[in-house]
């Protein structure tokens, strides 16, 4: 799931992919604005599938926070 | 360019000068005197066209212009059998029904459905918690709360803090709740009723209660001509109880027939572009700096291809125009766009203005900074450096707050905008700060915060900056970009915002350099519209 979370976030922001981890921050550490992270939702609701709900998404800051979210929606 | 700032002037343009003395330009602008008119003729002209397409369970569906007409009729039907059952209402003679929820057909069915029977919608932001929802219930008189699913969960809160709120509609179920009600012939109704009471989300202070007529409306939607046509496509992606997105996408599209797009969520902007294929779009300007930088991102990755066709790609291949309002676009972002090909424009307004005061000309190239040419039918003028504005789109005062309308209308009928300005001799509006937020120093003289702050833009270092008065002295807060940041130390991010302060600082007088330096580790608190909170308390370390 980190890698192709990579795959995508690079299409956002111009970050060096060793520096996404589970600890980075979208916004504060890989340079995202709010826009850039509805937007790459998206992306990745058509990777793999899944349906976010936006309220829930406001409580995701890093990048471990995400793939914890996206893999409880994968089920 | 003639610079009229600080000096009393005022102007009209001739059309401006015939609409202001109620004439009227065509014989298909004199039928149409209210929303009710609007619709009816919208129903005639365009019956059959596809007027709204949403998505709705992954597919998209369609409502004509006739099915749209049809649709309003049944909820204005059932809006007057439920006055006639209230009897005596909080809010007099009309009806005030509040409609919240992401856009869609049946939001717009419930807004018309109010104020095309002569009675008030209330659009109420989709962002509002629980209890500002029930604040602005009870302070607009409201008695119908058509909500979407979203907010159910809210609902028995509501229930219980807003005692005159005597019906809920679930705007899932709009249909099955008045399918009883046959379709009425909407009423005749004077262009000087009331049509809504549209709350201001405001930077600072409480949110009042704009009080938009049906006059209003309808010369803000016909104000201008030529803006689109039948062929247009529409992608609506701004909030829709927003004015700018109501009057400029959806009356707009009315008007010309035009087929409006609904966004389903901003998750999917760019999904939605390959999927209606917009020809034309009004966007804020987070919106076309992120593309912009998806745009050069792809270009980078494919630097075979032109950066035009990357980016009418994005857009979905036919995209021509965009119009951006809300906030300050970069003229240098405005250039990026014409220069891939689009025709950008900005304009200028506000909810008490309906909201149009002055739209650009998509045509114009020169990108001169200014927010457009004022509208046909406005005067302009400016009192003390402050924007004033009279047509009559101006509202016609803030609902049940007395105080707050007479401080922003002239007993002769202009709207002080609270921006400062001046308009050139091409009658375009350069907007330099605005009032409230002045800095007064001590020797008395003024200095405009914004306008230090738009020196700012365009530096990467800096995330956002909010210029203010800190202990007498003016101070600027930073948030560092994070992009630009991420790879320095502490030490060489303070050194790159103390540059770019040194660097405003050069181009401003002695009076109005900047002394402090605060920088912050968070983003800025923001409004609902995503527009920074001015009022709140210094924060951040002090580097300079």
């Amino acid at each position: 799931m980190l890698e192709k979370l990579k795959g995508i976030i690079v299409n956002y922001v111009d970050v060096d992919p060793e520096k996404i981890t589970p600890e980075a921050r979208f916004i504060e550490d890989l340079g995202f604005n709010s826009y850039d992270f509805m937007s790459m939702l998206g992306d990745i609701e058509t990777e793999f599938g899944i349906t976010v709900d936006e309220a829930q998404v406001a409580d995701v800051h890093t990048v471990g926070e995400a793939i914890k979210y996206f893999e409880e929606l994968q089920g | 360019m003639r610079n009229c700032k600080d000096k009393l002037f005022e102007f009209q343009t001739a059309d401006g000068f015939n609409a202001m003395k109620g004439n009227v330009i065509t014989m298909e602008k004199s039928k149409i005197r209210t929303l009710a008119n609007l619709i009816t003729e919208s129903a005639g002209e365009y019956g059959s066209n596809i007027f709204i397409k949403e998505i709705k369970g992954g597919e998209v569906a369609e409502t004509t212009f006739a099915g749209f007409y049809e649709n309003v009729r049944r909820v204005a039907g059932y809006i007057q059998k439920k006055k006639a059952e209230f009897g005596e209402m909080p809010s007099g003679k009309q009806l005030h029904g509040a409609v919240i929820g992401p856009s869609s057909s049946n939001w717009l069915t419930a807004w018309f459905g109010l104020a095309a029977s002569g009675n008030v919608a209330v659009p109420l932001d989709a962002g509002l918690s629980c209890e500002d929802i029930c604040d602005l219930l009870n302070r607009a008189d409201v008695s119908i709360f058509f909500y979407d699913k979203l907010y159910e969960k809210m609902i028995p809160a509501v229930k219980e803090n807003c005692p005159n709120v005597r019906e809920y509609v679930c705007l899932a179920d709009i249909y099955e709740v008045t399918g009883e009600c046959e379709p009425i012939e909407l009423p005749k109704i004077s262009p000087s009723e009331l049509a809504a009471i549209v709350y201001t989300s405001g930077t600072t202070g409480k949110s009042k209660g704009v009080m938009l007529l049906q006059s209003n409306y309808i010369d803000n939607t016909m104000c201008q001509d030529n803006e689109s046509s039948p062929e247009d496509v529409v992608m609506s992606v701004l909030p829709i109880h927003h004015i700018y997105c109501f009057t400029c996408d959806i009356l707009c599209s009315l008007r010309y027939g035009a087929n409006l797009c609904f966004n389903d969520s901003m998750l999917h902007i760019t999904k939605n572009l390959q999927v209606y294929k917009p020809t034309l779009m009004l966007i804020v300007p987070m919106i076309a700096e992120t593309i912009y930088k998806q745009i050069c991102a792809a270009h980078k990755t494919k630097p075979e291809i032109p950066v035009a066709a990357i980016a009418q790609n994005v857009f979905g291949g036919r995209l021509k125009t965009i119009y951006s309002g809300g906030a300050y676009l970069r003229p240098e972002l405005q250039r990026a766009y014409l220069d891939m090909g689009f025709n950008m424009a900005q304009g200028y307004g506000m909810t008490e203005c309906s909201p149009r005061i002055s739209t650009a000309d998509p045509n114009d190239k020169e990108c001169a900074g200014d927010v457009g040419v004022i509208v046909n039918g406005a005067a302009v003028k400016t009192e003390d450096g402050e924007i004033m504005v009279k047509s009559p789109s101006v509202m016609a005062g803030y609902y049940k707050d007395e105080a707050e309308t007479a401080a922003a209308l002239t007993p002769d009928g202009w709207l002080r905008t609270g921006d400062l300005g001046y308009v050139d001799d091409k009658n375009r509006i350069f907007i330099t700060g605005r009032k409230k937020n002045l800095i007064i120093l001590s020797n008395g003289e003024n200095v405009s915060p914004e306008e230090l702050e738009n020196k700012f833009a365009g530096r990467e270092i800096i995330g956002e900056v909010l210029v203010y008065s800190d202990e007498g002295i003016i101070a600027a807060e930073i948030f560092p970009s994070p992009e630009a940041s991420k790879s320095l130390s502490a030490e060489e991010i303070d050194e790159k915002i103390k540059e770019a302060v040194n660097d405003v600082n050069k181009s401003v007088s002695s009076s109005k350099k900047i002394h402090r330096i605060r920088v912050r580790e968070n983003e800025f608190p923001k409004t609902t519209s995503k527009k920074i909170k001015r009022n709140g308390a210094p924060e951040g370390r002090i580097i300079g």
